[in-house]
């Protein structure tokens, strides 16, 4: 009877941003066919632990997954979110569930303090960095002020054994409407290189790797070694390097890798620094990384036009999916409008919020 | 009705990206001119096309596709290609803020 107010997708895409949009609207959403022609079908184990987490964190929620796992139906409730601990399985780092969490904790009832225990980094997922200086900035930009990511252990693959602290103490009705409509200057690069339970000498041969690259540049370049010793740096040894261009006005870009076997140290940190450069050349004011939280943000954002500027390359498949998908959950569409400059062909993405406010604060 | 062959169209790629019977992969395609001819004319034909190709094969070659969010990493060159393309900064001269460099 209440079916026809299910929205439904089909197939593994987008997972867990499908989940957080339906969250966030308030709409139950059903997908259907996931990984329905794969040899092994249906949710994974760590897309049946994030839906444990987003039980975890909101109150009257329901999730209901077929027998054969590959069609869910989830009913979203309220955000609560609170302290907790979550243990994730090792097929996926923290970053998978930390990354989901960013669009919901600021429009929770209770502020989040949840504690992720498992892999810290990996090759594909959101690095504890990454989210630190490449996520949470952006959430600073649209008034999310108080929200700190800390490592307290480090835990590399396939072992893992780390543990990171997420607190979100800001709790506001909706996102702060955002105007940028210039692409912001760079005034430094900083980063970090790490490494648990490898020599130290791996740290400062990626460092030398990057300097090697980004020396020819005019900005300062600031790159520190954090090496892990003992019983906080996991079970496993690994290494890694996130490197973060940083605007004056708070904008960042940032890219990062972590050393797989066989691979050589200065060649991971020369590859993340020519990656940096790529990913600064692609963006305007947001990294291709930080794209999907900042479009978010702006389509629960107030009633009210807010603009950002993007590149052309940004407008790739990916952006589509997302939009689509926003579009499916809250009706909003975008525009996009060329910028009014002749030697750019840059685009102001135009999105008028739709007036979200976060239930929790409708009282006050 | 030859005329419309011929005449090369021009896509919005604000209205591409709501046509839901359009896979992005050819949104993007069609946006940025790429497509070929004989698939632009017969449209209506193509979209069948594409239609049974998709539903043929899995709907990513592997788990963890370009296009998919769930892949935080975005897509990047191969290393030797980043290398011969940063070999010099000049194409960002205008994004950094710092000390002017000295030697220009």
């Amino acid at each position: 009877m209440s079916s026809s107010r299910i929205t439904s997708f089909q197939g593994s895409r987008n997972f867990r941003l499908l989940i957080v949009l339906a969250t966030l609207s308030g709409k139950p959403i059903k997908i259907e066919k996931i990984r329905s022609d794969d040899l092994n079908p249906g949710l994974r184990d760590h897309e049946v632990s994030f839906l444990r987490l987003m039980e975890a964190v909101t109150n009257g929620s329901s999730i209901e997954i077929s027998y054969t796992g590959t069609t869910i139906i989830y009913k979203p409730g309220i955000i609560t979110g609170g302290s907790y601990t979550h243990n994730c399985p090792p097929s996926k780092p923290v970053g998978y569930y930390v990354e989901p969490m960013l669009y919901l904790a600021p429009f929770s009832k209770n502020k989040f303090s949840i504690i992720f225990r498992g892999v810290t980094a990996s090759h594909n997922d959101a690095g504890v960095e990454a989210i630190k200086w490449g996520l949470l900035p952006v959430m600073e930009k649209f008034g999310v002020r108080e929200c700190a990511l800390h490592t307290l252990k480090r835990g590399s693959p396939p072992l893992g054994g780390g543990e990171v602290h997420l607190v979100v103490d800001s709790l506001i009705a909706q996102p702060v409407t955002m105007h940028a409509l210039d692409t912001p200057q760079i005034a430094s690069i900083r980063g970090v290189a790490y490494s648990t339970r490898v020599s130290p000498s791996m740290v400062n041969r990626m460092i030398e790797g990057a300097r090697n690259v980004l020396r020819g540049l005019s900005c300062e370049v600031d790159i520190t070694a954090d090496v892990w010793r003992g019983e906080n740096s996991g079970k496993s040894p690994g290494w890694g390097i996130t490197l973060v261009a940083e605007s004056k006005k708070g904008w960042r870009y940032f890219a990062e890798n972590i050393g797989g076997a066989g691979d050589v140290p200065e060649d991971i940190g020369t590859q993340v620094a020519y990656e940096l450069l790529e990913e600064i050349s692609e963006s305007a004011v947001v990294g291709r990384t930080q794209l999907p939280l900042a479009i978010v943000y702006m389509v629960i954002g107030k009633e009210d036009i807010g603009r950002l500027r993007i590149t052309k390359s940004q407008v790739d498949e990916r952006f589509i999916w997302l939009l689509r998908h926003i579009k499916k959950m809250f009706g909003t569409e975008v525009f996009l409008k060329p910028v009014d400059e002749p030697e750019s062909d840059d685009i102001i993405v135009t999105i008028k919020g739709i007036g979200f406010t976060n239930t929790n604060k409708k009282t006050a | 009705l030859q005329g419309s062959k011929i005449r090369p169209r021009k896509w919005d790629i604000g209205k591409l990206i709501y046509m839901e019977n359009i896979e992005p992969f050819d949104c993007i395609k069609r946006w940025k001119g790429e497509l070929e001819d004989e698939n632009e004319e017969s449209g209506e034909q193509s979209e069948e096309e594409d239609f049974f190709k998709q539903a043929d094969k899995p709907e990513n070659k592997n788990t963890e596709a370009e296009d998919d969010l769930e892949k935080f990493k975005p897509h990047f060159e191969t290393f030797k290609k980043l290398a011969a393309k940063w070999s010099s900064f000049d194409s960002l001269k205008g994004r950094f803020a710092g000390r002017p460099n000295l030697e220009q």
